[in-house]
């Protein structure tokens, strides 16, 4: 393989005639940083689509094949003053890695520089009566401890201003690096002369509070990143393959093709889809542990030519797999694509925000030039401070860290509570949905047949009938003898075993003759005797009854139960002001019983998916923004169709990459706190902006009017922000109630 | 007034102690994982044992 065929299996998801990379970007810190590689990397001759979010530095990029390569793309970045970065696999963890011990160091630097200029530098605000010479040693070494903390924890905003600067446009860190450089120069000035004021303890404080903001700002991207980034990091980077001829080799696991034999030791994790082979030295079952994909951690048996999924451990012996799928294709790529797909999408409400952020940068350059001219012609010495706390008091870290901080508290609760957000927009609209349509089939009621319910109709206990029942059907292929699997009973063996095509099961069992299946069927060997008055056969249902030569014994019902926490969460759900409306590809009887059980008075039954998705533009028509739920194919359009969606994690893989949202653990009772959770949302995102816009429209004034020294506004600025995150993270505490 | 150069001159050299402290703490990655440090007395050996 080339060393450009290899670039180009690590960076590409997908390959053909239409190419898609997506990847990080290092020294990514605005909405401008971000227009500036879309231009750069947008100019490109093929290139069809260009994304970029400053949120968490990825860059998305659609071109087509041919008309260029991508180490041509990966070089317009670089020029643009940026390092692109692979996204999966260690070189992005390591990446993250570096930023974080980078950052932590800045913070660390400044905090520790800011203690110690505050203390030389106190006996400057005229508290004791010290002597000139004195005061010339303290600024001298305010200035030693604070130059280094201006070039070294507050490099990111002299580089940034700089580049923003070079190429002709304004970000947030030019305000910011002006006013740290209008505060240190006069101060190292002023030291060697002797006289005037000494601004070095402002900016140590200036810096730590900045750099702590943009340390948070980087832990809410990288904890958005790391969902994808813990599937993706599990998986091994390299494999050992087995060549025909026997011998071993290490490959990558992008150059591992679908049908080549590779070996998985104890411990490992598999990394693409396989099967196992034959002739594996495990025997016919591999022993496994899937709680990567599906979260439970119990280990599963897969016997051979079962489908084992990549990214599941092998907890068995060492294991010879033959590939079914390419790492690209494999199940856990397919999850890692839709999580990606969220990151890589701006909600719209932090697209505005950014926009709001950039113009913002304009007016405060314009607003500290006007204070700046207008203090100079009434009293020149105070034109300085002024000038300096306009521009430290408005650095708009609160106005754009506002949603960000939100929406990563919001998916973290939501996460916790096992639904995964795919797209980037699914909160916002969650929050203003109000009617709900569900799928019945496999979201509303359980995918497969199970025991519904038991009549017990002479003395026998309900255990003693399972089991008489299960080791009639032990040997029984027909699908409805898979509800008694699990109720064996070791103690009950049945001999003799006949089956009646259509009529049920016959066999001995401790020398009495029973019969398990329709009512005719057993009745014509138990006495009738005593007809009891039987369940109400559901439509969609079965009933089948158990008897010996003693008489009838039990009647059984079996069918697809409701999921546990159905009615509840219906409940709920109605509870919150949402119409929920139940839409069904089944027959109209078994709609109308879950829709009684449930407590649903509008159940729609036998439609096609055109026909879901007509149902929806109908509400829509009236004014509902509808949230659809759903498992199988026949929901991906409407899924899709709906303003907001959730597959079940058991579902069709069409219904969830239609999806908005992933219900990972099956539970519908979380639904009802989904949809709290990012009403919540919702609110604190408007809370963060309004709150962000008052405090610079009250702060701007008071600053231009000389009211606020630069320590001040310093503070100010950084308090602003913290309430902004904090308020964000009120999101995540669980234990609320909702 | 010269005691006050020495103690300036000490004071920085125990910043930049405190400084390479936290940087070398930093590097050798002490902050990496804060919490599961903290549990992990509570887990069993996981030596040889299969």
């Amino acid at each position: 393989m080339s060393t450009a065929d290899a670039l180009h299996t690590r960076w590409t998801l997908d390959a053909g005639e239409h190419e898609h990379v997506v990847f990080l970007v290092e020294g990514m810190r605005c909405a401008g940083c971000a227009r500036g590689i879309e231009k750069a990397v947008g100019g490109l001759p093929g290139v069809e689509s260009v994304r970029v979010n400053g949120a968490n530095a990825r860059v998305s990029v659609d071109w087509r094949g041919g008309a260029i390569t991508l180490p041509q793309i990966l070089d317009t970045v670089s020029r643009a003053g940026f390092t692109p970065v692979p996204l999966a696999g260690s070189e992005a963890s390591r990446h993250f890695q570096r930023e974080r011990r980078a950052a932590l160091k800045r913070v660390g630097f400044a905090s520790l520089g800011m203690m110690q200029a505050m203390m030389y530098l106190g006996a400057l605000y005229g508290v004791s009566d010290i002597d000139a010479a004195m005061m010339r040693l303290m600024a001298v070494t305010g200035m030693v401890i604070v130059t280094p903390v201006l070039f070294y924890s507050g490099a990111p905003f002299l580089i940034g201003a700089w580049r923003d600067l070079s190429q002709r446009r304004v970000g947030m860190d030019v305000p910011v690096a002006l006013a740290l450089l209008l505060a240190w120069l006069p101060s190292v000035v002023n030291t060697f002369r002797g006289s005037g004021e000494i601004y070095f303890d402002s900016v140590a404080m200036f810096i730590f509070f900045l750099s702590a903001g943009r340390f948070l700002e980087m832990s809410v991207r990288h904890r958005g990143a790391t969902a994808a980034e813990a599937l993706a990091r599990s998986l091994p980077a390299r494999v050992t393959r087995l060549l025909p001829d026997g011998a071993r080799e290490e490959v990558a696991v992008e150059a591992l093709a679908p049908g080549d034999r590779f070996l998985v030791p104890k411990g490992a994790v598999i990394a693409v889809d396989a099967r196992l082979a034959p002739d594996s030295a495990a025997g016919t079952n591999a022993l496994l542990d899937e709680s990567l994909l599906t979260g439970e951690s119990a280990t599963v048996r897969r016997a051979d030519q079962q489908l084992i999924r990549g990214g599941s451990l092998n907890v068995g012996p060492p294991l010879t797999l033959i590939a079914a799928a390419s790492a690209g294709n494999s199940t856990l790529a397919a999850i890692v694509k839709l999580q990606e797909r969220a990151q890589d999408e701006k909600p719209r409400l932090a697209r505005a925000a950014d926009r709001a952020a950039s113009w913002f940068v304009a007016v405060i350059l314009v607003l500290a030039a006007v204070t700046g001219a207008l203090w100079w012609s009434v009293d020149p010495a105070r034109a300085f401070p002024a000038v300096l706390a306009v521009l430290v008091v408005t650095c708009p870290c609160a106005l754009s860290l506002a949603t960000p901080a939100a929406l990563a508290a919001a998916t973290t609760r939501l996460a916790r509570l096992g639904i995964l957000v795919t797209r980037a927009d699914a909160i916002e609209r969650l929050a203003g949905a109000d009617t709900v349509i569900m799928d019945k089939t496999g979201t509303l009621t359980l995918p497969a047949n199970d025991i519904v319910e038991i009549k017990l109709l002479a003395g026998t206990s309900r255990d003693a009938v399972l089991g008489i029942a299960a080791a009639l059907e032990r040997e029984s292929h027909h699908p409805l003898a898979a509800v008694f699997r699990g109720h064996e009973n070791p103690d009950v063996l049945a001999a003799g075993i006949r089956e009646f095509e259509g009529a049920g099961l016959e066999g001995i069992i401790a020398g009495e003759r029973w019969r398990l299946g329709t009512r005719a069927f057993v009745a014509a060997i138990a006495p009738e005797g005593k007809v009891v008055a039987l369940v109400r056969p559901r439509a969609d249902d079965v009933t089948m009854f158990l008897g010996s030569e003693a008489g009838l014994v039990a009647a059984l019902r079996v069918g697809t139960p409701l999921r546990p926490g159905a009615p509840q969460a219906i409940a709920a759900l109605q509870a919150q002001g949402l119409a929920v409306i139940i839409a069904s590809g089944d027959a109209n009887a078994a709609v109308q019983d879950a829709a009684r059980a449930l407590g649903v008075t509008h159940a729609h039954a036998r439609l096609t998916p055109y026909e879901k998705i007509w149902l929806l533009e109908e509400q829509r028509r009236h004014g509902h923004r509808v949230f659809a739920i759903g498992d199988g194919i026949n929901d991906g359009p409407v899924l899709a169709a709906a303003q907001v969606s959730c597959a079940m994690g058991e579902g069709s893989a069409i219904a969830q990459s239609a999806a908005d949202l992933l219900l990972v653990h099956e539970d519908l009772s979380v639904l009802p706190r989904a949809v709290a959770t990012a009403r919540r949302a919702l609110r604190v995102m408007r809370q963060n902006l309004g709150w962000s816009l008052a405090y610079n429209l009250a702060a701007v004034p008071a600053a231009a009017l000389g009211l606020v020294s630069p320590w001040l506004a310093a503070l100010g600025m950084s308090l602003s922000s913290l309430a902004v995150v904090l308020n964000a993270r009120r999101l995540a505490a669980p234990g609320d109630g909702s | 007034m010269s005691i006050a150069y020495l103690l300036v001159a000490l004071g920085l050299g125990v910043f930049a102690l405190a400084v390479w402290a936290l940087f070398w703490a930093i590097d050798s990655g002490q902050y990496e994982d804060l919490e599961d440090q903290g549990k992990s007395i509570l887990e069993e050996e996981d030596g040889s044992a299969p």
